[in-house]
């Protein structure tokens, strides 16, 4: 048993009140004359047996009342496996509100993010000062508050832009309440609990932690969205996405810069390419819209590409670029993504050196170990501040900017350090390390070269003989020669920022929404009990199992009708027995 | 006055202050007899001496219900007066008869000595030899029965005179009383019976057996017969210096249970032995009270 106002039980001290009033008010009684005292002695002689054994019921019938009013006052809690309308022990309680993308489909003209914010406001409302809470929305975040702080959170909460993974959410929201010195952990997962939004693998619930999930609905709401758009080969296409059993094509739009240029018939899964309208070099900004539809924040998908012309390559077999880069540079001359015929006048040259007439030089350290002074000794002629040092150790390669080398193995290389003295002392271009192996540079850009730490050669490295291998030199040559970022995409609120370096644009990053929020299949029921390790409610069990693991019920009640009986059957005592 | 209003139907406090006891007794008779239009103690004294056939009137009460059922004829019968009833009073003047309940009624000894009286002056109407004997716990003032004029004076100045006593010892005047009654007669105890029981009814059924008739009464104030007052008191016996601290509300029942037990237990001690008894309230109107006499 634990009392919600232990301190309240001080009162208990007033107990002592109709004892301590039955000694202080002894005092002196008013006299008077009676003449037939002989029959008063004869009554009080007869009756003092029922006489004491009244005063001592109404003393403990009153003492009785004072101690079950002050009980009920510190309003004690005996636990019980229902929770009802009852009270309940301290519990550690995290309550997950998925307000990702997909809680913002509209069911019978209400938001579906409006319904489960009811109910969390049902578990929050239930919580007390003794609770401890959580609050996880669709960023993943675990909010600490009080109830009324995150009862106002709740409230204010709007369809986020994040999509949620319930199966990590959950495992992360188990730990944290599993932590708490509580006699109760709960959480309380509040979710649309569409299919994907359920990660991999299995959340890993800690034991006496529960895990209360709404039932998901029965029926997949019929959605379609725009999963992606990229632009290639003069043409954007557009990926559809959406809840598979939605039938029938929709109307695809393409608009650049507001302005519609083209527009195609898509069903949900499906890819169409529509062209694009010849455009000048530059940065363009364009959106890919389908027809509205119940769930309106995938309908939109913006995307930014940058048209410029190719660049003009030079890499002839003496300069040391090996024969897979030259491949490479035939695929892409084919595409016309590079230019034939650099010569002095290329924009790029590839070998293991730096090539005088080049605007850009792209160094592979030569085959020879000991050439290697000699392409340290032409960097540092360019004014370079890299230069290429002993071996290094084999290992993967980290390239954020290149992301589809990352992975790739590299058997060989020679560590790429920074030049010492006087050369590391030259104003110059803006320096950057754009791929490591083992945290070493392997892939430097400083100033107008870019340096290998590896040839582009299988001995050395796994690149060339992956599919990553043309789309890595095709950025070596037209993005990272040029300084430029790669175009990025990032779950978030649909918008495009910018990078500029100076007064150049160099990249872009392109914010929209995980297409997975568009598939609005539900989950099985077994399969949120089975990845969740949660118990499937409906919204009327949900509200009845709540807290239910350390469920009070509140005594109070009960003892106000005991102190209410005692109070009558001391009236009555007070009444009927003289 | 009496015109108007009949004395003894009034409320005793309120008769009371129409003047002394000789006003207000003589009130109270003139209207007990209006009343009733005849004495009410005819035939105590009275011997049988003949029939004679029934008469429209006659009350019905003197019917020879014997003669009646064996020869189915009406008769009645007729008594002849004993010259000189002797009926003596004695009136209980003990401290405890000096208390009433409430401001608005009567001591139990002024209800009385008002009763007694009038009780005397219809005796004497009556040309009854009438007396007085007052005591506490000794004979106070002793009044013997007489018939001549003068006496019902006598009698009421024997009553004014005796003061309030002390304790009461019924036992020495009922002794006393056994000394002064020669002849069969009557006797009238008038007391609140706040003494021993058993010493009392000894003298009391002495007199009985002496061949008096004995009509007592036993006079209480209401405040006596129910018990009430402030939660908390200590109550003294004006007799004595007992006492005793009670909370009257939680004993009024019992007390009224005790009260009703001892009323009890003198009624039926004294129909045991033939002894008239009367239970009077000094609330109760004066005819009421000497009508219960009748």
């Amino acid at each position: 048993m634990t009392f919600l106002h232990p301190l309240a039980l001080v009162g208990l001290a007033a107990a002592a009140i109709p004892a301590l009033l039955h000694l202080l008010e002894r005092r002196v009684p008013p006299e008077a004359l009676f003449p037939p005292l002989r029959y008063l002695s004869e009554a009080e002689r007869q009756n003092a047996r029922r006489l004491k054994l009244r005063h001592l019921l109404l003393l403990l019938l009153r003492t009785a009342l004072i101690v079950l009013i002050v009980l009920a006052a510190a309003r004690p809690l005996f636990p019980t496996q229902t929770s009802g309308g009852s009270l309940h022990g301290p519990t550690a309680l995290a309550l997950i509100l998925d307000n990702s993308p997909s809680s913002g489909l509209v069911v019978d003209g209400h938001p579906v993010l409006e319904r489960l914010k009811l109910i969390a406001r049902g578990s929050l409302t239930r919580a007390t000062a003794s609770d401890r809470l959580w609050l996880v929305l669709g960023d993943g975040v675990a909010r600490a508050g009080t109830r009324e702080a995150l009862l106002a959170t709740v409230d204010s909460v709007g369809v986020s832009a994040r999509r949620l993974d319930l199966t990590a959410a959950v495992g992360a929201a188990a730990r944290l309440v599993d932590a708490e010195p509580v006699p109760a952990r709960e959480v309380h997962v509040v979710s649309d609990l569409q299919r994907t939004a359920l990660g991999p693998g299995r959340a890993a619930i800690p034991r006496g932690v529960r895990v209360l999930a709404l039932t998901p609905p029965s029926q997949a709401a019929p959605n379609r969205g725009v999963g992606a758009v990229r632009v290639t080969d003069g043409a954007a296409a557009v990926g559809i996405v959406g809840t598979p059993a939605t039938g029938g094509a929709a109307p695809v739009t393409l608009r650049i810069r507001g302005r519609e240029v083209g527009r195609a018939l898509a069903t949900a899964g499906s890819t169409v390419s529509i062209t694009l309208p010849s455009l000048g070099p530059g940065w363009w900004v364009g959106e890919a819209v389908l027809d509205a539809d119940e769930l309106r924040a995938d309908d939109r998908r913006l995307l930014v590409w940058r048209m410029a012309p190719p660049a003009r390559v030079a890499a002839p077999p003496s300069a040391g670029g090996g024969p897979f880069v030259a491949a490479a540079l035939a695929v892409l001359e084919q595409g016309q993504r590079v230019g034939g015929g650099g010569g002095e006048g290329a924009d790029v040259a590839i070998g293991d050196r730096p090539q005088a007439g080049a605007r850009v030089s792209v160094v592979v350290p030569p085959a020879e170990p000991a050439l290697i002074g000699q392409a340290d000794r032409a960097l540092a002629a360019r004014g370079g501040r890299w230069r290429l040092a002993g071996a290094g150790t084999p290992g993967l390669i980290a390239a954020p900017a290149v992301p589809a080398i990352s992975g790739v193995q590299v058997t060989r290389r020679y560590r790429i350090e920074p030049v010492t003295g006087d050369a590391a002392q030259r104003p110059g271009n803006d320096t950057t390390v754009l791929a490591t192996v083992n945290g070493e540079p392997w892939l430097v850009r400083d100033g107008g070269v870019l340096l290998l730490g590896s040839r582009l050669d299988t001995a050395w490295t796994a690149l060339p003989a992956t599919p990553a291998f043309v789309p890595f030199v095709d950025a070596l040559v037209n993005r990272l020669a040029r300084g430029e970022a790669p175009i990025s995409e990032v779950e978030g609120a649909p918008r495009v920022e910018f990078q500029t370096r100076g007064a150049d644009t160099i990249g872009a990053i392109v914010y929209g929404l995980d297409p997975r929020e568009s598939d609005l299949t539900p989950a099985s029921p077994a399969l949120v009990r089975d990845v969740l390790d949660a118990e499937v409610l409906d919204a009327a069990e949900f509200a009845a199992a709540r807290f239910a693991g350390a469920g009070r019920h509140d005594a109070s009640g009960l003892l106000l009708v005991l102190a209410l009986l005692c109070a009558l059957v001391e009236l009555g005592v007070a009444t009927r027995t003289r | 006055m009496a015109d108007v209003q009949r004395f003894d139907l009034l409320d005793p406090a309120e008769v009371a202050r129409f003047g002394g006891i000789e006003i207000v007794a003589q009130g109270v008779v003139e209207g007990f007899l209006s009343g009733i239009h005849r004495s009410p103690f005819r035939g105590f004294s009275v011997e049988f001496t003949e029939h004679r056939a029934y008469q429209p009137g006659d009350e019905l009460r003197y019917l020879d219900w014997k003669i009646l059922a064996r020869a189915d004829r009406l008769f009645v019968k007729q008594f002849e007066q004993e010259t000189n009833l002797r009926a003596m009073i004695l009136v209980d003047a003990s401290r405890s008869m000096a208390w009433r309940g409430a401001p608005s009624r009567l001591t139990k000894r002024a209800y009385a000595d008002r009763l007694a009286a009038a009780l005397a002056l219809i005796l004497l109407r009556q040309r009854d030899a009438t007396g007085l004997i007052t005591f506490d716990d000794v004979v106070r003032e002793v009044v013997p029965a007489r018939v001549k004029a003068g006496q019902w004076a006598r009698l009421v100045r024997g009553l004014v005179d005796t003061p309030d006593g002390l304790g009461t010892a019924a036992q020495a005047a009922l002794v006393r009383l056994t000394s002064l009654l020669a002849r069969r007669g009557l006797v009238v105890l008038v007391s609140d019976l706040l003494f021993d029981r058993e010493l009392a009814l000894t003298a009391l059924r002495y007199l009985r057996h002496r061949g008096h008739q004995v009509i007592v009464l036993h006079v209480m104030d209401p405040a006596e017969a129910e018990l009430s007052g402030p939660p908390e008191v200590r109550y003294r016996d004006p007799e004595s210096a007992a006492s005793v601290v009670v909370r009257p509300r939680e004993l009024a029942r019992a007390y009224q249970a005790t009260v009703r037990r001892e009323v009890d237990a003198w009624r039926t001690a004294c129909r045991r032995h033939g002894i008239a008894y009367h239970h009077i309230l000094t609330d109760m109107p004066f005819g009421m009270a000497l009508r219960l006499l009748a």
